[in-house]
């Protein structure tokens, strides 16, 4: 920590970053619906600035990492020991206690602001061209601003409850912007089940958070003097929990419950699919910037209290070696374009809860970056073609898309690469280093099981992106051309069109293919940040207590061989023969029952809907069954109260307003109401008065 | 610490002098120049004059203000007149007050004496300016009548309206009484301590109460009895609040605000004195089961009766004005929650407490007195579904009204909770207070009843006539009232999501004064 007056002004400053989209967001909402110029100005305007003070921020921290003591040498990759800028302020007090709240400006905040800031405002751009029809724009721009400065609030917050307010705050504006268009059944339905799933673990999370609290009497994560939660988290260690835990184990676990319901990890992931309602540049905050990221980055956030813990550590990497695998089977069986992607999510998140379940703090977060710039492009690619080709999401109707849309297909292309994880994309190095720490992870055969599960995942994911972009961009278009018309889906979507020549794919404008080719830049070159061995610059910065890992050729070749097989396979059952409209899935001759299983994503829903709905349904059976029992007591309960107030309503009334109201009838009588003062019942009142201070001069004296 | 001598007394008076010299500008004004105009125009112009000499006396004790916080407390003759950083700061805010109040009367014009009833206002925030700065017996009894007699004729302006007259002669009425009792207390006072300043009287009566409730010691109980008593009628507290409903619905609105939030903030603030200095040796106790004689014993059974009282008789009110003051009752019983703590917290709570409350109320009363000077009424009737003929009103009711409710993030919800929070501390260990907490807090929950009643009838209500073209019926209000709600707002808000700054200047001033 360094002395206060050595902090940065960005540092004291950081809480500007999530401050600016949520004044943009609070100013739009208040604007007229006609106002689509401004609030949109407003909100990529207060992005934009964000994004430049988070690369402030990211400069300033790569030159303490850089510089630990300045002016004195030139010490490159010299710190071995984890730093922080605080700034905290009070947020209210009572008596002696105190909640405070603060900013902190770390490695890991730098980085992450860094890449969320600057893909919201990717995305923000973009949906200018993609909402460019829908009348509500207006409520959109100030969703999407709301959505990002939580996020940005929660990666600045050094406070578990700040932490929490913000988390939720991503909650709620996932809920509105995934039910964008309420209208539509579905996205109302797949609105409420994001909300409601991420909820169940954001239970464990609060519970988490409050015994944390209940342990070390704060919830700062770091502390000028060291006593910050996470800084006591070797202490908790050697205290009992539950079940055979020790309390950071436990905390830890609590806390991973809601990490696994916002990243989609199974079992909590059947939210994320359905999240696809959204509109599409939605989905690509969700996917790539904001909430899923928000899980991850919340263990990422904790990780000394699951340092402290090995076991927890062991499970959270089983789950998401898991979600890996069993989200790239799902993805690999799907039609609809941005359900593929989804799932690809989805394995993708699990692939980062792995790396840092091995111990691999870095190589999650380096993954996690990454995957934020390569998925917002296929994201934004996938909803360019959907815009292009006329609403339509089924892969089996698109083919042939990339001599209509060039830009869209190099873009997505180089998207596919890198998440496939071919050399030289970000991809390859992302999840090299996840597969590292995964395969350096332990001794026996149990711990090598997450690498194994990582290594198939490779295979599957090369194999699904390639058969999507052989089924989107590669042989002749299977759409509808013949009818005229939109697609009416619904009525804002219809209205976000563009009236072109219907049939034929067309290429969207230039303020949407511009991120893309931003995107796909970095994509494609980031993931220098981040070479193997000394040059890994993005380890050395993020984690500078832990060496990095050692070039593992093994780990590379396997990866890359099994990449290059997975496009391979791809190609030949998609790319070599392209298929012809009404073609059926040559993958279904190929597996049969084993992809329908996949197709329907493994029953998770229909097993849900079995026992977990069925089970809170009859729970509110019995519960709206001790309400009514209840309600009769509290309906009794009102009644006294009102009869109660009646009595002494009536008591105004009649005691003491009658003798005024029964005689003011009438201005004439105005002078009788003087009499009233004095035909004894306001002195009556009065004597009641004094009764009533004669009643507490005799409490008063009695005692 | 500073003694003044007359001339600097003179000149640290200035923004009083203003005050009194805006009263006669604006009554020669309107008689020289206004003769001929109509009452709208009246209101406006004298408005305008009289705003201006509020900010220029506003502006004043700003500086004043910095002088007292660079040199300490200035002390007048006989502590007649004491200028601390907190004084001043409540002498600002009562300034800031009566300008909102302003700013609704311009949006109000009721009556055709429009110079007299700026003027009157203006002498009763001058009352309130003496009141909040002095420490002296007589200054304090002067004062509180200064104010007292203007409120009821701001009562009973609304000539022609016969809930107005009403409403003033029995305000007046149970205030003559009120002053009657406070009298007789202040008399048996000095008579026993032999001193009329409050540290003077704070020191004899540590002596006195040391021999408990046997001669002297049970005349000064009978002492601090009639004084509470007598500022019982003045906070609206129970069984000493029947005048207020009266009062509230009868006035004219403008003047309602001035009453609930301008007079409750000066006479708290003289409580609070009165009771922490004067009466700092005659404390008693009232935690559970150690019940002792003193002031404290006295507030929390006052404390206790008005919540219940205030509470249940809201719920059944069809007038939104006479809602409003059964609510100011209940809030009195929350703010003696805070006192009894007796503590320096008690005091920030309270002090904080009385600034948010004086802003939403001021919130709440503008929107009344806008909606009903269209409406033609201010009863449940008259409101039913104005939201479609006013959305943006409404919506700023909503807020004050929550904010009345105690719902955060709103300023409200922390004034209660410090208020709260402050009773706890007193007793840590046996939490002696929490039978007192725990009833306000029900009491909060049976209040959020009413307040939803009047929000669910702003909202959702049909109206009794629909209007024949909803758009030409608009409600818009001026855009010197909309400012006016606004900085209401804004203090509510402010205080409700960064409610440790306030109670932190309080704190600061409080930690500042000698005593």
């Amino acid at each position: 920590m360094e002395p206060a007056t050595h902090i940065p002004w960005i540092a004291s400053h950081l809480w500007l970053i999530p401050l600016l989209p949520f004044l943009a967001g609070g100013v739009s909402a208040l604007l007229p619906r006609r106002c689509r110029k401004l609030s949109a100005g407003l909100a990529i305007g207060a992005i934009g600035i964000s994004t430049l003070l988070s690369f402030c921020a990211l400069a300033e921290s790569i030159l303490r990492g850089l510089l630990p003591h300045a002016g004195r040498q030139w010490s490159a990759m010299q710190t071995h020991e984890a730093w922080h800028w605080l700034t905290e302020f009070t947020w209210f007090s009572y008596g002696t206690t105190s909640l405070k709240l603060g900013f902190v400006l770390d490695p890991l905040t730098a980085a992450m602001a860094t890449m969320v800031s600057f893909v919201s405002m990717l995305i923000f751009i973009y949906s200018l061209g993609y909402m460019d029809r829908d009348k509500n724009f207006t409520r959109f721009f100030t969703f999407l601003s709301l959505f990002a400065g939580a996020m940005l609030g929660l990666v600045v917050a050094n406070n578990l409850l700040l932490f929490f307010i913000c988390w939720e705050l991503v909650g709620v504006a996932s809920y509105l912007l995934i039910g964008f268009w309420y209208h539509r059944p579905s996205a109302a339905a797949a609105a409420k089940k994001a909300f409601i799933v991420t909820k169940l673990g954001d239970i464990g999370f609060f519970a988490g958070l409050l015994w944390l609290y209940h342990a070390t009497g704060t919830l700062q994560f770091y502390t000028p003097d060291h006593t910050g939660a996470l800084e006591q988290a070797t202490a908790l260690a050697g205290l009992p929990g539950i079940m055979g835990l020790s309390l950071a184990g436990t905390i830890a676990l609590l806390i991973f419950c809601g990490a696994v319901g916002k990243s989609g990890q199974w079992p909590l992931h059947v939210w994320l699919p359905d999240a696809m309602e959204g509109p599409t540049p939605v989905s690509a905050l969700i996917h790539a910037a904001t909430m899923v990221a928000a899980g991850v980055f919340l263990v990422a956030r904790t990780y000394p209290l699951f340092q402290a813990s090995p076991q927890v550590l062991t499970l959270v990497a089983w789950i998401g070696a898991f979600t890996a695998i069993m989200a790239a089977t799902i993805a690999i069986a799907q039609n609809d374009i941005k359900r593929i992607l989804a799932y690809s999510t989805v394995s993708q998140l699990g692939y980062m809860v792995m790396g840092l379940g091995v111990g691999g703090m870095a190589a999650a977060m380096f993954h996690l970056l990454m995957h934020g710039f390569f998925k917002a492009l296929l994201f934004l690619g996938a909803g360019s073609v959907i815009h292009g080709c006329h609403n339509e999401q089924d892969v089996f109707k698109m083919g042939g898309v990339k001599k209509h849309m060039p830009v869209t297909f190099w873009t997505y292309f180089v998207g596919t690469l890198a998440l496939a994880g071919i050399f030289p994309l970000a991809g390859f190095w992302s999840k090299d280093e996840v597969l590292t720490a995964a395969f350096n992870w332990g001794g026996g055969w149990f711990h090598k099981g997450p690498f194994a599960l990582g290594c198939i995942g490779v295979f599957l994911t090369a194999f699904y992106m390639w058969r999507q972009v052989c089924l989107v961009f590669l042989g002749e278009y299977r759409g509808e051309k013949a009818t005229v018309g939109h697609k009416q889906v619904g009525h804002e979507e219809a209205e976000t069109q563009h009236e072109t020549v219907p049939g034929v794919p067309h290429e969207s404008p230039a303020v949407m293919t511009v991120p893309l080719v931003i995107l796909a830049i970095f994509s494609a070159f980031m993931g220098f940040s981040g070479l193997p061995e000394h040059a890994n610059l993005i380890h050395h910065f993020l984690s500078p207590e832990h060496a990095p890992h050692h070039v593992n050729w093994f780990v590379i070749a396997t990866a890359s061989a099994l990449a290059f097989a997975g496009l391979g396979v791809g190609h030949l059952l998609y790319g070599v023969k392209p298929l012809a409209a009404d073609e059926p899935d040559p993958l279904k001759a190929k597996l049969g029952k084993l992809r329908d299983f996949c197709r329907d994503k493994w029953y998770w829903d229909e097993l849900y809907e079995a026992t977990v709905v069925r089970f809170a349904n009859i729970a509110a059976v019995v519960v709206d069954l001790g309400d009514r029992l209840l309600d009769g007591v509290t309906v009794g309960m009102g009644l006294l109260a009102r009869g109660l107030s009646f009595i002494n309503d009536k008591f105004d009334e009649h005691a003491i307003n009658r003798s005024f109201d029964g005689s003011c009838g009438t201005v004439r009588l105005m002078g009788r109401c003087f009499a009233a003062l004095q035909d004894g019942r306001v002195q009556s009142y009065l004597r009641l008065v004094a009764v009533a201070a004669a009643l507490l001069a005799f409490w008063f004296f009695l005692k | 610490m500073k003694n003044l001598s007359y001339i600097e007394l003179l000149l640290n008076l200035l923004p009083q002098v203003a005050l009194v010299v805006t009263a006669f500008a604006a009554l020669a004004v309107d008689f020289v120049v206004l003769r001929r105009s109509d009452p709208a125009t009246r209101f406006r112009v004298l408005g305008w004059l009289t705003a201006l000499g509020l900010v220029a006396a506003g502006v004043m004790l700003f500086v004043q203000f910095g002088q007292v916080q660079a040199h300490g407390t200035y002390v007048g003759p006989l502590r007649t007149l004491v200028l601390d950083p907190l004084t001043v700061f409540f002498q600002i805010v009562i300034v800031v007050v009566t300008i909102i109040t302003v700013f609704i009367s311009m949006a109000y014009p009721f009556t055709t004496h429009v110079s007299e009833y700026y003027a009157v206002l203006l002498f009763g925030a001058l009352g309130m300016n003496f009141l909040v700065a002095s420490e002296e017996l007589i200054a304090i009894f002067v004062s509180l009548e200064l104010l007292s007699v203007c409120l009821y004729i701001l009562t009973a302006f609304h000539k022609g309206m016969l809930r107005s007259a009403e409403g003033g002669l029995k305000y007046f009425l149970f205030g003559a009484v009120s002053s009657a009792f406070m009298m007789f207390g202040l008399a048996w006072t000095y008579g026993l301590t032999g001193d009329t300043t409050l540290a003077g009287i704070g020191k004899a009566a540590t002596e006195l109460a040391m021999t408990g409730l046997h001669g002297n010691g049970a005349m000064l109980g009978v002492a601090l009895l009639f004084t509470l008593v007598g500022f019982g009628f003045k906070i609206a507290v129970a069984p000493f609040h029947q005048w207020a409903p009266d009062a509230y619905e009868g006035s004219p609105t403008p003047a309602t605000a001035f009453i609930a939030t301008g007079s409750k903030i000066a006479s708290f603030f003289i409580l609070v004195k009165a009771l922490f200095i004067g009466f700092d040796g005659a404390q008693g106790s009232a935690s559970w089961g150690a019940f002792n004689s003193g002031w404290i014993a006295v507030a929390a059974t006052l404390a206790a009766v008005t919540l219940v009282v205030g509470n249940t008789a809201a719920i059944v009110q069809r007038n939104v004005k006479r809602l409003l003051a059964y609510s100011a009752i209940a809030h009195a019983g929350y703010i003696l929650t805070g006192l009894v703590a007796a503590n320096a917290l008690g005091a920030a709570s309270v002090f904080f407490y009385i600034i948010v409350y004086a802003f939403t109320n001021l919130g709440a009363f503008g929107i009344v007195a806008a909606l009903s000077a269209r409406v033609g009424g201010d009863d449940f009737k008259d409101f039913a579904g104005i939201y479609k003929r006013a959305p943006r009103l409404t919506f700023l009711m909503l807020l004050f009204v929550l904010s009345l409710a105690g719902i955060p993030p709103l300023g409200g919800f922390f004034g209660k909770f410090y208020l709260f929070t402050a009773a706890l501390s007193a007793d840590p260990k046996n939490l002696g207070l929490l039978w007192l907490v725990t009833l306000g807090i029900a009491m909060s929950a049976v209040s959020l009843y009413y307040y939803l009643i009047l929000l669910k009838t702003m909202y959702v209500t049909e109206p009794a006539e629909l209007a024949a073209n909803p758009a030409a019926d608009r409600i818009v209000a001026p855009w010197f009232l909309n400012f006016a709600l606004l900085v209401s707002l804004a203090v509510v808000l402010w205080t409700g999501l960064a409610p440790q700054q306030l109670l932190g200047w309080i704190e600061l001033f409080l930690k500042s004064l000698p005593s």
